[in-house]
C-alpha cells in the first residue's frame, strides 16, 4: 500500500520550546489514522505544518509523493488537503450554503471579470457550486440550516458545517482536529457514523485528532501517539489501548 | 407582481427620475448633481474595500488624485484624447492601489488606517507639491483638461455631462452588484471572516485582497478622472486627506456593507453643506456635523443608517404580509 502522507522527521520549534521533535509516520491511502496524545503534545502543530499554516523547522512532509516544502496553504488545499479546526473557523457572516460554496469557488478558475459581467460561465459555475454544496448538506443531514448564518448555529452544527466545508474541497486527505470537542455522546456516535460514510462514499483518507477515545478507537484503522512532540507509539487500536508507554503518558507516572 | 419584479420597476423609476429631474435645474445645480454622482463612485470604492473585505482606507482621494492628475497631465500636457487618458488614469490608480495593498496585507485595523493616512499625506505633502514632479502635478499652473465629446455629442453642457457620469455610475453599481452577489463577493466576505480558513479551503488570500485594493482604487481613480474633467482644472486641494476622512466617515454613517449607501452618502456630502447654508448656517460646520453624526451612529446604529432603515422596512413588510397571510388561516380555523 502506498502512503498518501509521509511525515519524515518533522520538527517545529517555538522559541525555546520544541513542539515537534523528529516526528515520523505515514498515512496510507484510504485509511483513517488516529493521532492522539495529551494536551500540548504537538497534534495541532503537526496539522498546521501539513496544511502549510506553519513552516517546519526540520524534516519533510510528502503528500502523494510530492514534497510540500514551500507551498502556501491554498496551494496545498487545491492539491486535495482539507482540514477542520479545533477552535471553530467557520465563515460566521456567511450562510451555511455559502460556507460550502466557497471551496468550490476556490477551485474554479473564474475571475472577477466573468463575475462583473455575469458571463454565462459565471452563472453556470454559480449553479454548479450551489448544487454541489446542497448535495453535501443533504449527505451530512444539515440541509435544513442551509440559509442560516454560520455564526448563529450551535457548536455541534457548526462542527458539522466545517466538516461539510472541508468535504466541499473534494479532498483526498482530510485532517480533522478534534471534531468531537463540545459534542455530547449521542452527537459523537453520530459523527463516527458520518466519518465512516464519508470514507465509503468518497474514499477519503483521514487523519483524526481527538480526545474522545471511544470515537478514535471506533473509527481509526491505526493510531499514532504523540507526547511532548515525540512519537511514542504507533499501531492498531487494540495494541495502543494496552501499550504501557501510552497509558503512562495519559495517566502520569504514578498510575503506571 | 413578484417582489423582485416590483423592486426592478421601482429602481427603473428612481433611475429615470434621477436622470430627468436635473433637466429642470440651473447649470450650477447640475454641477452639484454631477459632483454627487462622482462622489457616489468614491463611496462605492469604500464599499468594495471596507464593506466587502473589511479593509480600512483613508486615502481614497489619493487614488482619485492619481486618476485625475494622470488624465490632466496626459490631456493638457501631452495633448491626449480623454478617451485614451481615462483608461490610463484608471490603470495608474489600480496599480497604486495594488502597491498600497502589498504592505497592507500584513496589517489590519488601526495599523492599516495609519498606513493609508501615510499614503494620503505622502500624496498631499510631497507628490502633488509644486517642484516635486511638475510633469505629473502640473506645478504652479494647474492642468486644464477639456471635456470630451461622446460619439460626436459634446459633453460640455452641464446636463450632458451629468447624464454621462450618471451612466458611468449606474454601470459601476451594476458591476459591483454583480461582483457582490457572485463568487467574488462570497469569497471576499469569507476572507474578511477568517483569513486562516479561507487559505485552507484553497483561496489565495493575498491575490483576493490585492484585487479588492485594485478594484477599489480603480473606482476611485475613475471618479478622480471624471471630477478633473467636470471642474476643468486639476488642483491638489480637491483631493486632500481631509476629503478622504470625510468620505470614509459618511460611508460609515450610511453603512459600508451596502451599495445603497453610495448614493446616500454622496447626496449627504454634496447637498449637506448646501442645506446648511440654506438655513443660514455656515457650511464650515458640515464636517463637525458629520463627526457628531458618526459618534451617535457608531453608538446607536453600528450597522449604518441605510442598512438599519432597509432592515426596518424588510421587517415591517414581513410583519404586514404575515398579518395578511394569517387572516385566511384564522377564518379556516373557525370554520
Amino acid at each position: 500500500m502506498t502512503a498518501l502522507l509521509d511525515i519524515a522527521g518533522v520538527s517545529k520549534r517555538y522559541g525555546g520550546v520544541l513542539a515537534l521533535d523528529g516526528v515520523s509516520f505515514r498515512v496510507d491511502r484510504g485509511r483513517i489514522k488516529g493521532l492522539i496524545g495529551p494536551n500540548g503534545a504537538g497534534k495541532t502543530s503537526l496539522f498546521n505544518c501539513v496544511c502549510g499554516v506553519l513552516r517546519v523547522d526540520g524534516g519533510h512532509i510528502r503528500y502523494a509523493g510530492r514534497d510540500l516544502h514551500g507551498l502556501r496553504p491554498h496551494r496545498r488545499a487545491r492539491m486535495g488537503i482539507a482540514r477542520t479546526f479545533q477552535t471553530l473557523e467557520l465563515f460566521r457572516e456567511l450562510t451555511v450554503l455559502e460556507n460550502l460554496m466557497v471551496p468550490v469557488d476556490a477551485r474554479s478558475p473564474r475571475g472577477m471579470l466573468a463575475d462583473a459581467l455575469r458571463l454565462p460561465r459565471a452563472r453556470f459555475e454559480e449553479h454548479r457550486a450551489d448544487e454541489r454544496a446542497r448535495a453535501l448538506l443533504h449527505f451530512l443531514g444539515i440541509a435544513d440550516v442551509a440559509g442560516v448564518r454560520g455564526g448563529d448555529l450551535p457548536i455541534g452544527i457548526q462542527r458539522r458545517v466545517e466538516l461539510g466545508r472541508a468535504l466541499a474541497l473534494r479532498p483526498t486527505l482530510l485532517l480533522l482536529d478534534e471534531p468531537a470537542a463540545g459534542l455530547d455522546s449521542r452527537e459523537t456516535a453520530d459523527l463516527a457514523g458520518v466519518l465512516s460514510r464519508i470514507r465509503e462514499r468518497f474514499g477519503t483518507t483521514m487523519l483524526l485528532v481527538d480526545h474522545d477515545m471511544s470515537l478514535v478507537m471506533r473509527v481509526c484503522d491505526d493510531i499514532a501517539v504523540l507526547d511532548y512532540g515525540r512519537l511514542i507509539a504507533e499501531g492498531p487500536p487494540e495494541r495502543i489501548r494496552e501499550d504501557p508507554t501510552v497509558v503512562r503518558a495519559y495517566l502520569g507516572e504514578s498510575a503506571a | 407582481m413578484s417582489g423582485a419584479a416590483r423592486s426592478r420597476v421601482g429602481l427603473a423609476v428612481v433611475v429615470a427620475a434621477v436622470a430627468l429631474l436635473p433637466a429642470l435645474e440651473s447649470d450650477f445645480q447640475r454641477g452639484l448633481d454631477s459632483d454627487a454622482v462622482i462622489i457616489a463612485l468614491l463611496v462605492l470604492s469604500v464599499v468594495v474595500l471596507t464593506g466587502f473585505v473589511g479593509q480600512i482606507s483613508f486615502c481614497q482621494y489619493s487614488f482619485a488624485a492619481i486618476g485625475a492628475f494622470t488624465v490632466g497631465a496626459l490631456m493638457d500636457g501631452h495633448g491626449w484624447s480623454f478617451w485614451l487618458a481615462l483608461p490610463v488614469g484608471v490603470a495608474a490608480a489600480v496599480l497604486t492601489g495594488v502597491l498600497v495593498g502589498i504592505p497592507a496585507l500584513r496589517l489590519s485595523g488601526l495599523l492599516l488606517a495609519v498606513l493609508t493616512i501615510a499614503v494620503a499625506l505622502f500624496t498631499d505633502r510631497f507628490l502633488l507639491v509644486t517642484g516635486t514632479w511638475d510633469g505629473f502635478s502640473g506645478g504652479a499652473v494647474p492642468w486644464h483638461p477639456e471635456r470630451p465629446s461622446l460619439l460626436g455629442a459634446p459633453l460640455t453642457g452641464s446636463y450632458a455631462y451629468y447624464l454621462f457620469v450618471l451612466a458611468i455610475l449606474c454601470a459601476a453599481i451594476l458591476v459591483v452588484w454583480n461582483l457582490r452577489t457572485g463568487k467574488t463577493g462570497r469569497v471576499l466576505r469569507a476572507v474578511r471572516d477568517s483569513e486562516l480558513a479561507a487559505a485552507t479551503v484553497g483561496l489565495d488570500v493575498t491575490a483576493w485582497k490585492l484585487a479588492a485594493f485594485g478594484l477599489s482604487a480603480g473606482l476611485a481613480g475613475l471618479a478622480g478622472a471624471l471630477l478633473a474633467v467636470r471642474i476643468g482644472s486639476v488642483s491638489p486641494g480637491s483631493y486632500d486627506f481631509l476629503h478622504s476622512v470625510q468620505l470614509t466617515a459618511l460611508a460609515t454613517v450610511m453603512g459600508v456593507s451596502t451599495i445603497a449607501s453610495a448614493p446616500a452618502a454622496a447626496i449627504g456630502t454634496v447637498f449637506g453643506p448646501e442645506l446648511l447654508s440654506g438655513i443660514s448656517v455656515s457650511s464650515t460646520w458640515f464636517p463637525l456635523l458629520i463627526g457628531g453624526t458618526l459618534i451617535v451612529q457608531l453608538v446607536l446604529v453600528p450597522e449604518g443608517a441605510v442598512v438599519r432603515t432597509r432592515n426596518d422596512i424588510a421587517r415591517l413588510s414581513r410583519l404586514l404580509s404575515a398579518r395578511r397571510g394569517r387572516d385566511p388561516a384564522v377564518a379556516g380555523a373557525s370554520r
